[in-house]
């Protein structure tokens, strides 16, 4: 068998982006100004032992998959990246959608595009039925639970 | 005898009008979204934390128990009729049940799972009631020392034996711990890891990351894979009634299930998914039908069914006893703990006996309520199953940006949920575990707070941790659980 063919991009991503994360937190605490009656047994230990140990993990996974094995992280299924791209721009838009239209019209879009993240092409029936869940949601926690939802351009309908 | 009577009290408690209907609302609530694939207990509860936050805490764990439970029962109907599992803990019964089903026999698969969830969820429950005082009392030998190494055992176990791969469960359990530093120390005040941001200084709420893995990752990943996206839904074929040679060969597989489900949920080892494998295994390889399998053999419905239920009575004994979660659904309860100021362990069975003992009741009539709700009403339920997954998933993204954004009324809590769902959506693709991320989280704040006080009660020496005795064999346990695997796999390759 030949190793070389078998690098995996994904995996030996996956294992820099962990020695990224620990170094990140290495970083962090390294930087921690801790009085001294704290300095042996303080707040820095934590971080130093998960950031080591996720580093050390990193790299196991990103060897792994630049030598290939048995143990290999790879694309396992064609993956559809439109559809995450969609799902990706709704959550996008409602987070900032949310406070100035309000929950009902962000929760609306974020409903839609999902629905044809999926592949409905259905647009008037999820119209409807996002509309009602949306609706119906903002005033059973508003009313019901006492949730502070943002009203939006429908302040003073709803 | 003091288990007894403490239980007749907590009958008093659990069939008080308000508190029978938390419990229904649970169970009802539970097999819906047991039924519902895409959305589990884990995730429902962690939904539910910030709108119960002003709740009465008995009532709150009773739905949350009744919940837990009724997932169980439902995920085996959606199972059985779309091959698709409704939670982890059901992959098995999508083996055998889907075929039953496929054959016309859905209606008994569906009777043997209903029934064996019933009598296992039942001795599991016997079981948590006289085991819950031991483990208490086991509690109270526990120091610092002794819970630190605990829950390292916990943290080895659940990346050990989830997930794909050693180094992926133990790279999801750093995440999560990592997580757990982010906001200030508790100890001393000193903020760690937040970048800047004050928001981030109260720290990342369990309900974030939580929804950001089984939500927002979940519903990316399936968007991702358009060959998931469809499935065949199979009608109920056959009579509900068992026949007796149905009963015959349904009934040892329920027993042996309970038997291994409940210690398998009481170890720190994930929850439901390795006894519902365990028993499947064993039920395959003591059927005198061995050529059914894999093509309709009810042992194989009944014998994980049974487990999974055994399994979220056995999860709740560390639980409760401990404050040790051992699945992803128990670390949200832990968490849900936190939120009323509960400390699992033997202070909550001292101080909130009435809460304790109300739960443990409850389980015994929601248990008969699921019975009720899932035989004779199951032809409803199945219903659910229709509703295109575009709507479905659209309305559990609605409902989990509002339940996250509710938790503070902030949208930066939004923008860490889509961070997290990233991320989430990552380690789903790449076949990481999730529940040692959450189990990281909830607890690792636990541990280091029980690891410096050990240290500090012991001036500093850390051969704390190995010259307790306790600790020293809870530490060897969780090398091992490490170190074996690893020597099978370099010896099974020579």
């Amino acid at each position: 068998m030949n190793s070389k063919q078998n690098i995996s991009g994904a995996g030996l991503a996956i294992g820099l982006g962990l020695i990224a994360i620990a170094s990140v937190i290495g970083f962090d605490t390294v930087q921690m100004r801790v009085p001294p009656t704290y300095a042996r047994v303080g707040p820095q230990i934590f971080p130093y032992i998960i950031a080591i140990g996720m580093a050390i993990t990193g790299a196991h996974i990103a060897w792994k998959s630049y030598r290939g094995g048995d143990d290999v992280i790879d694309e396992v299924e064609p993956t559809d990246w439109k559809s995450v791209g969609i799902i990706v721009a709704g959550l996008i838009a409602h987070m900032n959608l949310l406070k100035p239209l309000g929950f009902v019209p962000a929760g609306l879009i974020l409903f839609l595009s999902v629905a044809f993240a999926f592949g409905s092409r259905r647009y008037g029936r999820d119209a409807i039925v996002g509309f009602l869940l949306v609706l119906f949601a903002y005033v059973g926690f508003t009313y019901g639970l006492g949730l502070q939802l943002p009203p939006g351009i429908l302040k003073g309908l709803l | 005898m003091e288990s007894f009577l403490s239980l007749m009290d907590g009958f008093a408690t659990a069939l008080t009008p308000i508190n029978l209907m938390w419990s229904l609302v649970g169970v009802t609530l539970g097999t819906l979204i047991g039924i519902l694939p895409g959305i589990g207990p884990a995730l429902t509860i962690a939904l539910l934390l910030p709108v119960t936050r002003n709740l009465d805490p008995t009532g709150a764990f009773i739905m949350f128990a009744g919940l837990y439970y009724g997932a169980m029962y439902g995920s085996s109907t959606t199972s059985i009729l779309l091959n698709t599992p409704g939670e982890s803990g059901s992959i098995m019964t999508a083996v055998e049940g889907n075929m039953m089903a496929r054959q016309g026999r859905g209606a008994a698969a569906l009777s043997t799972a209903a029934i064996g969830s019933f009598v296992a969820g039942t001795l599991g429950t016997l079981a948590l009631t006289f085991l819950a005082p031991l483990f208490v009392k086991l509690a109270l030998l526990f120091g610092p020392a002794e819970y630190f190494s605990l829950m390292v055992l916990a943290f080895t176990t659940v990346s050990a034996l989830l997930g794909a791969s050693i180094s992926r469960g133990v790279a999801a359990l750093l995440l999560g711990l990592a997580f757990g530093l982010v906001g200030t120390d508790v100890l001393t005040g000193q903020p760690r890891l937040f970048f800047g941001y004050p928001s981030l200084l109260r720290g990342i709420d369990i309900v974030v990351v939580a929804v950001g893995l089984f939500a927002v990752g979940e519903a990316l990943f399936m968007a991702s894979q358009s060959r998931l996206r469809t499935a065949e839904i199979l009608p109920i074929k056959g009579s509900l009634f068992m026949t007796r040679e149905e009963w015959r060969r349904s009934w040892k597989p329920w027993l042996r299930g309970a038997a291994i489900g409940f210690p398998f949920g009481a170890l720190p080892a994930g929850g439901t998914e390795i006894p519902t494998f365990l028993s499947y295994f064993l039920e395959k390889k003591l059927t005198k039908h061995p050529e059914e399998f894999g093509r309709g053999a009810i042992e194989g419905v009944a014998g994980p069914e049974a487990a999974n239920n055994a399994a979220v009575a056995g999860v709740l004994v560390p639980l409760l006893a401990l404050g040790l979660p051992t699945s992803a659904t128990a670390a949200i309860l832990l968490a849900a703990f936190e939120q009323y100021n509960l400390q699992p362990g033997p202070l909550l069975f001292a101080g909130s006996s009435t809460l304790v003992w109300g739960l443990i009741a409850s389980l015994y009539i929601g248990n008969v309520m699921l019975l009720v709700l899932n035989l004779p009403l199951v032809g409803l339920w199945v219903r659910l199953l229709t509703i295109p997954q575009p709507l479905l998933y659209g309305g559990i993204l609605v409902f989990s940006t509002l339940g996250v954004y509710s938790l503070s009324n902030s949208t930066f809590d939004l923008f860490l949920l889509f961070v997290v769902g990233i991320i989430g959506f990552l380690m789903r693709r790449h076949e990481f575990p999730v529940a040692p991320c959450i189990i990281g989280l909830i607890l690792g704040p636990f541990a280091e707070a029980h690891f410096r006080r050990a240290l500090s009660i012991s001036q500093g020496d850390p051969s704390v941790f190995v010259t307790h005795p306790l600790s020293a064999v809870l530490l060897a346990l969780a090398a091992a659980v490490i170190i074996v695997p690893i020597i099978i796999r370099r010896v099974k390759h020579v």
